[in-house]
């Protein structure tokens, strides 16, 4: 069956690796070491530190930095027919100046483009930006949609406005201007009300509760009923909320559309038709209660396989989505959602293993 | 079928909600820009709320964020309880429930004999 992996993460070995890609005065600042990043902003015991102990490479740089070990790892062990690179560093969690924001999404997306996405027809790009400056973020949505493996626009979870917001506007109109999609994935940023909790689970158990507003902000805002060709996707945000989001929603608009006259869909059906969920991390429910959920989710076209290469809380293809799913079911959530969502073809050859 | 005097035209202004008693029902009564005048049973088919305590307004519109006009033509009655929308031209919710269904205030008919406006019920 072919796999469309959805969340695989990619890394530059350091800040240094975008210096050649950087202009002055960011690239003297990067190389002399004036700025040299963030540190995680926790201290949770895992055995690979947040990424999978068995991510190793020869050298000992970052993980995911290393294009032969993901290849080895992830990409040629299950066989993927695509994977969508979903970055590691994302500019726009930076709260900084922002030119050297604007900068650093500009060389990191030069980086990918050189280093990662030339390497490998299976990958999918993903245009990463500094979204605190929108004009310019959209300027750099122009930029880089014509590289061909690009397919979507990154938007990494922030604490402050969520995407909804009209500030983030034109990033939306260059994304529809070029036909990207829209991703969302969590970020150090990504907390609960009490902020991110003191321990691995807790704030693992959190993270669906930074995503669930981004869904509720871009639809009371109107993002789906302005922007009809965006497709909107969340990442490693959990699934299983999605009832609750659909139908809270819905009585609120019943209750509260006097405000919001530019929604013309319930937002449940908004949902249905254009919002994607990537399934990783999977929670450990039967194969009953996965056919329950996606009952309740009213359609079986919202769900995408990813693995979340290389996190340490990784999902396996062969084991994370339950063999006891009808196989119409496992081949859309494997590949057929996420085909339709990048708007791509399957290879031939993974083509005609599918019609086997 | 019972024919109810439940007062006069000019106790209608426009825009306004005035409930009146029809023999035991409680019914809620409204005078459109149209000067036609509509009565509803009194209680919200949603939860059952008073619907004299809501209020009317123009039908809100809008085909951008945060650019909203009025229709002057569609009036709307406001439930007290959870703000659904209904209109006072047929009663109909304005949005539909996710089974495309639309609750619906239950009508009565009303005549106008001089300035008396009676409701059958």
């Amino acid at each position: 069956m072919p796999i469309i992996d959805t969340d695989v993460h990619e890394s530059f070995s350091s800040l240094q690796d975008l210096v050649p890609y950087l202009p002055d005065p960011y690239k003297s600042w990067i190389a002399q070491g004036a700025w040299r990043g963030i540190p995680q902003p926790f201290c949770y015991t895992s055995p690979g530190n947040g990424n999978r102990a068995d991510v190793v490479t020869d050298d000992g740089s970052p993980v995911a930095s290393d294009y032969d070990l993901m290849r080895k790892q992830v990409l040629d062990e299950y066989d993927l027919t695509y994977a969508v690179l979903t970055g590691y560093f994302y500019p726009t969690m930076l709260k900084l100046q922002y030119g050297l924001g604007t900068a650093l999404a500009a060389a990191y997306n030069d980086y990918c483009a050189e280093h990662w996405l030339a390497k490998d027809d299976r990958f999918i790009g993903s245009i990463q930006i500094f979204a605190r400056d929108p004009q310019a973020a959209a300027r750099e949505i122009d930029r880089m949609a014509d590289h061909p493996q690009m397919r979507q626009v990154m938007l990494p979870v922030v604490d402050d406005i969520a995407y909804g917001d009209p500030t983030y506007r034109p990033i939306f109109e260059a994304a529809d201007r070029n036909e990207m999609m829209i991703s969302f994935h969590h970020t150090t940023h990504a907390q609960g009300p009490y902020g991110m909790g003191l321990h691995y689970m807790e704030r693992r158990a959190l993270l669906p509760v930074a995503l669930m507003p981004q869904v509720i902000s871009l639809i009371v805002n109107g993002l789906f009923d302005n922007f009809p060709r965006l497709r909107f996707m969340v990442l490693e945000g959990g699934f299983s909320w999605l009832p609750h989001v659909m139908w809270r929603l819905d009585r609120d608009y019943r209750m509260g559309r006097v405000e919001v006259p530019w929604i013309k869909k319930l937002p449940s059906t908004h949902c249905r038709e254009r919002l994607k969920l990537s399934t990783q991390p999977t929670e450990d429910i039967s194969a009953e209660n996965w056919v329950k959920l996606i009952e309740l989710m009213g359609t079986d076209e919202i769900l995408v396989f990813s693995t979340d290469y290389p996190h340490f809380d990784f999902d396996s293809p062969n084991a994370a989505i339950p063999r006891g799913l009808p196989d119409d079911l496992r081949e859309k959530i494997f590949w057929k959602n996420a085909a339709a969502f990048y708007d791509i073809d399957i290879p031939p050859a993974a083509a005609s293993i599918a019609a086997e | 079928m019972a024919r109810h005097t439940v007062c006069r035209v000019q106790d209608l202004p426009v825009g306004e909600i005035v409930p009146v008693n029809a023999g035991r029902a409680r019914l809620v009564l409204s005078r459109l820009k149209t000067g036609e005048v509509k009565a509803y049973a009194g209680r919200c088919p949603h939860q059952g709320a008073y619907l004299e305590f809501g209020c009317i307004s123009d039908l809100t519109e809008a085909e951008r964020p945060n650019e909203v006009s009025v229709d002057p033509s569609c009036s709307v009655l406001r439930c007290p309880w959870h703000g659904f929308e209904f209109s006072l031209e047929n009663g109909q919710a304005v949005v539909a429930d996710d089974h495309g269904r639309f609750l619906k205030l239950r009508p009565f008919d009303v005549q106008i004999e001089g300035d008396d406006v009676i409701v059958v019920t």
